[in-house]
């Protein structure tokens, strides 16, 4: 009975507790509800449904502010989670959270160079005194930089080249490379591999200082790039460095030297503890630190809490501005994790004054029925990227350019785009972005083949192309059912033999309806069925309307063509592209077509090495595409640099995506030249489609209208944006 | 009892590792490579070295003999748990290393720490609340079995409990917090506020009202009904015949004797929802945008960061099991009819 009477004790007491708490959540809630209402002009009452609901909920926001009396803060929501890796976010990994990229962004400063509003890599006007370039006599060359003599960091202290060297070089060390990072930094420079080799100790092809990196005086560093690396269109972005402060990337009480051989870091840089260096740790430990060391940036971190994830930002007293000597007005910068579903309403409500990068056709509605530019305005831009079919083009059907070219023309791209987009979207014939400089200098006499919806072209380039079999090596009659109900095509020996023979027994999967497709031998010969294998990952909603609009269309069928459908994760569809086993590629091609999306951070177009025939540079391969114009004229970066009219002249105008894209980097050298080379590039690759551009949407960032002079671009988001921007009356 | 609690727990342990090895094994055969997604950033650097491909593959292979995937899974478990060496070292969770989130890039347990925290503090208000409003107006209902009020109660307790949590959520900030704004949408506390000690917890719990509503209302239900059921049995005991008929007071009656008897199951539930303040929401957490271990359970899962994973499965097996035996234990202690000595 005792313990009963203790269970019942203990019931009764947590009742009684539970009461007690209830009761004290009240006061809280009250007053933290009028305050929230002070500071963001909340208590909105909004029905999005309608504008006048809008407008009404507006109007009660604007009820606190109206006397104009904002605060000098802003509050930046983001989707991806903080971690606090705020120093170096992405260090060791493939990518780095958006959120804490864009701390990052607004409180390290000072590179030597920064992208513009066009995404093109400038100068830093504000950081670098003075730059000159000189080519050496053994093919190298050598960029040396001034940098300006008053910068400091958030805490006062100079800022010097040793900051910018000591960051290089510790990042292109073996230390590095323990504390996580790739050792990869500074390769493209004379001296690399000795540097990276050194461990501590004077060994067979180790040196411990950089040769091609030089402190020429406290202010000035010169950087000399091997010839492995230059000439290259591009090359001039490899002198621009980044600042750190003292220890951040090297351990506290390292520092930098020049004795005329090269750079290179003091020798306790290298301290070993067994096997592992000391300073590693150092190094690892300081990713996180917000508090020990200065910033550089705009502005400087001065609260950072880790448990409800939200970061506070104020004004770096110190800094002189950006590329263009912006400096920011802001005093005050906090960053929140938002809930993307709930977003619209936590700005409406007040919890958030910037939303980036709205899309979709209900988000985006959604988003604008808010905005009055009275409470709430909007900036958009298109998109620097696009959503995409991109095919394997080595197997199976997708190898041939006339089937790629068939699924572009059966598919309705422009509905596709006003479906998936809601109309915030427009549809694009080639792998750019409509604010590229490149596509600007070129549009008016760029020639692209027109893909609009027609199923009659499809089939006539189908029958071009050799299509015109059934499975019994007889002429294709449309109409036909069961196996016959698609289109073959008879193989040459050659394409039956790619890849050890697989398209000798290529066939469709994922066959729900009992038919399986698959390459037939009649007499000899191979005829390969015109049944594309597609895998989509899921849950994703244009793998949705893929099915819909494509897949299970009447005109694809009627065409003499099926898409077999796979859903399955990103991870395996990675592993399929890749072909890499440990991501779940059982070992045999299987899919010709995926869905997914590409963008561009910057305008550095360089694709490189991504076309090339040499089978080693298969992982940098985007669609295996082996171009026949490239076997016939290969490209050869030892050979004699020709301009476009030269290489096309030579080849009988026959350029391959290999020879355009290196061309266009390791040939131009001027943008007149690199805008020819892209403008081919884009054209041959547009003849090729190796991709089918879907979508490229229009990115809306809706913002309260505190804000003025807030200007985002595709290359230029909020980060960048708001060290323009301003708060009403201040 | 202390023989009967040494026994339950050499149990526990085999079971403990049989299901870690399960966990183990699942997390194992999912196709992913984590040397391939770490040497990604490296590959991406390597462009436009002549010897970029054996390097990147050179560097896939020292990643897999780093991390030890280049060995066969019992290996990998043995040297996960400790009692192996990976790389000629022991490093597993018998040494402190519980794991390591390559997602946050630092260790599971620092990953964890903070979303334990605010997961137990709402989870402790909730229970509260809960026992709080269920127990009584579970013995309201029992007490007026029948009546109009039961049967609305009852109607009502039914509704709450089919209805899933993330619709009471959506319903109640599309109320509460965007038509009548009297709590914030989403997030812990107020952007850029530096409050401390009173005010700090006046504004965490401002921001946590919201959610912790929802996750009270949604728990109404059942364990109203369970309340109902156990009180109702024991209202019809004969003992509460003889104490009515001994002209005890009804209160008497309700309180002293009718509900210490339906305490006896109803400690099971109760002591469960204890334990169970460990456990994140997954759903409330994610819609209210709140840094706990459910929310970095999912996250978790969708980056494969699958140590976290383990790490947090593993936590949830020990405290099933260690719940299992206080259950059992304090329902001896309850009961003196059930014996947990054998």
């Amino acid at each position: 009975m005792k313990r009963k009477k203790l269970l019942a004790f203990v019931l009764a007491s947590a009742m009684t507790l539970s009461m007690a708490a209830c009761g004290n959540s009240g006061d809280p809630a009250e007053n933290s509800s009028s305050t929230s209402q002070e500071s963001s002009g909340s208590s909105t009452t909004p029905d999005s449904s309608s504008d006048q609901g809008s407008s009404q909920a507006s109007g009660d926001a604007s009820t606190p502010n109206g006397g104009g009396t904002y605060e000098n803060k802003v509050i930046l929501g983001d989707i991806t989670e903080m971690s606090g890796d705020f120093r170096y976010p992405g260090w060791g990994s493939s990518s780095a959270g958006a959120a804490d990229q864009a701390i990052y962004f607004l409180t390290a400063g000072y590179a030597t160079q920064e992208t513009n509003q066009g995404g093109a890599y400038v100068w830093n006007d504000t950081v670098v005194k003075s730059h000159s370039e000189e080519e050496n006599a053994d093919g190298t060359i050598t960029y040396t930089v001034t940098i300006n003599d008053d910068l400091k960091f958030s805490d006062g202290s100079p800022i010097t080249v040793k900051n910018y060297l000591a960051r290089l070089l510790a990042t292109a060390s073996p230390v590095a490379v323990e504390a996580g990072l790739p050792g990869t930094a500074g390769q493209a420079f004379v001296g690399y591999e000795s540097f990276n080799a050194y461990t501590g100790t004077e060994a067979e092809g180790a040196t411990k200082e950089f040769s091609g990196v030089r402190m020429l005086d406290d202010y000035t560093y010169s950087l000399t790039v091997s010839t492995d690396y230059y000439p290259y269109y591009f090359a001039f972005t490899y002198a621009g460095l980044t600042c750190a402060p003292d220890g951040l990337f090297t351990g506290d009480g390292v520092d930098v030297f020049d004795d005329g051989n090269g750079v290179y870091l003091s020798d306790n840089f290298y301290e070993k503890n067994g096997d592992s260096y000391v300073k590693a740790a150092e190094i690892v430990a300081n990713r996180y630190d917000v508090e020990k060391y200065p910033f550089s940036g705009p502005y400087v971190i001065s609260e950072w809490d880790a448990s409800t994830k939200q970061c506070t930002m104020t004004i770096n007293p110190e800094f002189k501005g950006n590329f263009e000597g912006q400096k920011p007005s802001i005093e005050t910068i906090v960053y929140v994790k938002i809930i993307e579903e709930t977003q619209l309403a936590t700005l409406t409500s007040g919890g958030v004054d910037v939303l980036g990068g709205i899309t979709g056709g209900k988000e985006t509605a959604a988003a604008l029925a808010v905005v009055d530019d009275v409470n709430f305005s909007e900036v958009h831009y298109q998109r620097a990227g696009y959503g995409v079919i991109e095919f394997d083009c080595d197997f199976g059907p997708t190898m041939f350019q006339e089937v790629r070219q068939a699924v572009t023309y059966l598919l309705n791209r422009t509905e596709f785009c006003q479906a998936f987009t809601g109309g915030y979207g427009v549809v694009v014939d080639g792998p750019y972005s409509p604010d590229f400089t490149m596509w600007k200098a070129v549009q008016d006499d760029i020639e692209l083949i027109d893909y609009s919806f027609s199923p009659d072209t499809a089939k006539k380039v189908l029958e071009d192309g050799g299509w015109v079999y059934n499975s019994k090596g007889e002429a294709y009659v449309e109409g036909a059912t069961g196996v016959d109900a698609v289109r073959y095509k008879k193989l040459t020996k050659e394409e039956a033999e790619v890849l050890d023979g697989v398209n000798k027994s290529y066939a469709s999967v994922a066959n729900t309806d009992g038919v399986t497709y698959q390459t037939v031998e009649v007499n000899g010969e191979y005829y390969m069925p015109l049944a594309i294998n597609w895998f989509g990952s899921s849950p994703n909603s244009v793998t949705d309307m893929l099915s819909t609009t494509l897949a299970n269309s009447s005109d694809l069928a009627a065409a003499g063509m099926v898409i077999r459908a796979t859903t399955g994760d990103f991870t395996k569809l990675q592993g399929e592209i890749h072909r890499e086993p440990s991501y779940g590629y059982g070992g045999t091609p299987t899919y010709g077509m995926y869905n997914l999306a590409r963008g561009w951070n910057s305008a550095m177009y360089d694709y490189a090495f991504n076309w090339s025939l040499d089978p080693k540079y298969f992982p940098y391969s985007m669609n295996k595409l082996y171009d026949e114009y490239d076997k016939e004229f290969p490209y050869d970066q030892k050979a004699e640099k020709l301009t476009l009219e030269e290489a096309k002249a030579a080849s009988g105008d026959k350029l391959g995506m290999d020879y355009l894209s290196m061309a266009m980097v390791y040939n131009a050298t001027t943008e007149e030249e690199y805008n020819e080379w892209w403008m081919a590039y884009i054209e041959r690759w547009n003849e090729l489609m190796p991709d089918i551009p879907l979508y490229s949407n229009y990115y809306y960032d809706v913002y309260n209208s505190k804000l003025e002079n807030f200007q985002t671009s595709p290359f230029f988001d909020q980060r960048r944006a708001i060290l323009y921007a301003n708060v009403k009356g201040y | 009892m202390g023989k009967y609690i040494l026994k339950r727990l050499g149990y526990m342990v085999v079971v403990l590792l049989i299901l870690s090895f399960l966990m183990f094994l699942v997390y194992s055969i999912i196709p992913f490579d984590r040397a391939v997604a770490e040497a990604e950033q490296y590959r991406e650097g390597l462009k436009n070295n002549p010897n970029a491909v054996e390097l990147y593959n050179a560097k896939v292979e020292e990643l897999r003999r780093e991390l030890g995937t280049d060995q066969n899974v019992i290996v990998r478990y043995l040297g996960w748990i400790g009692v192996a060496p990976i790389n000629g070292k022991y490093n597993g969770i018998l040494q402190g290393n519980l794991g390591y989130s390559y997602q946050y890039d630092r260790p599971a347990r620092d990953v964890l720490a903070d979303p334990m925290k605010n997961t137990i503090f709402i989870n402790i208000f909730a229970t509260i609340f809960g026992l709080g409003i269920t127990i009584p107006l579970g013995i309201f209902c029992a007490v007026h079995r029948g009546s109009k009020r039961d049967t609305a109660i009852q109607t009502c307790t039914i509704v709450g409990y089919s209805i899933p949590s993330f619709i009471t959520a959506i319903v109640f900030i599309w109320i509460f917090a965007i038509t009548l704004g009297w709590f914030p949408v989403s997030g812990m506390k107020t952007p850029g506020s530096n409050y401390t000690g009173f005010a700090k917890l006046k504004d965490e719990l401002y921001y946590m009202a919201l959610p912790l509503i929802v996750m009270t209302f949604s728990s109404l239900g059942g364990m109203t009904r369970y309340v109902r059921a156990s009180m109702s049995e024991a209202l019809s005991l004969d003992c509460i015949r003889t104490a009515r008929a001994k002209g005890l007071v009804e209160k008497t009656v309700i309180y002293s004797h009718a509900f210490r008897n339906a305490l006896v199951p109803i400690i099971t539930l109760v002591i469960g929802w204890f334990i169970g303040i460990f456990a994140g929401s997954l759903v409330i957490e994610n819609i209210f945008g709140l840094n706990g271990v459910g929310r970095i359970y999912i996250i978790s899962l969708t980056d494969k960061d699958f140590e976290v994973v383990l790490l947090l499965q593993m936590f949830y097996v020990i405290t099933s099991l260690v719940g299992n035996l206080v259950i059992d234990v304090a329902y001896g202690l309850a009961d003196p009819r059930v014996r947990v000595n054998k």
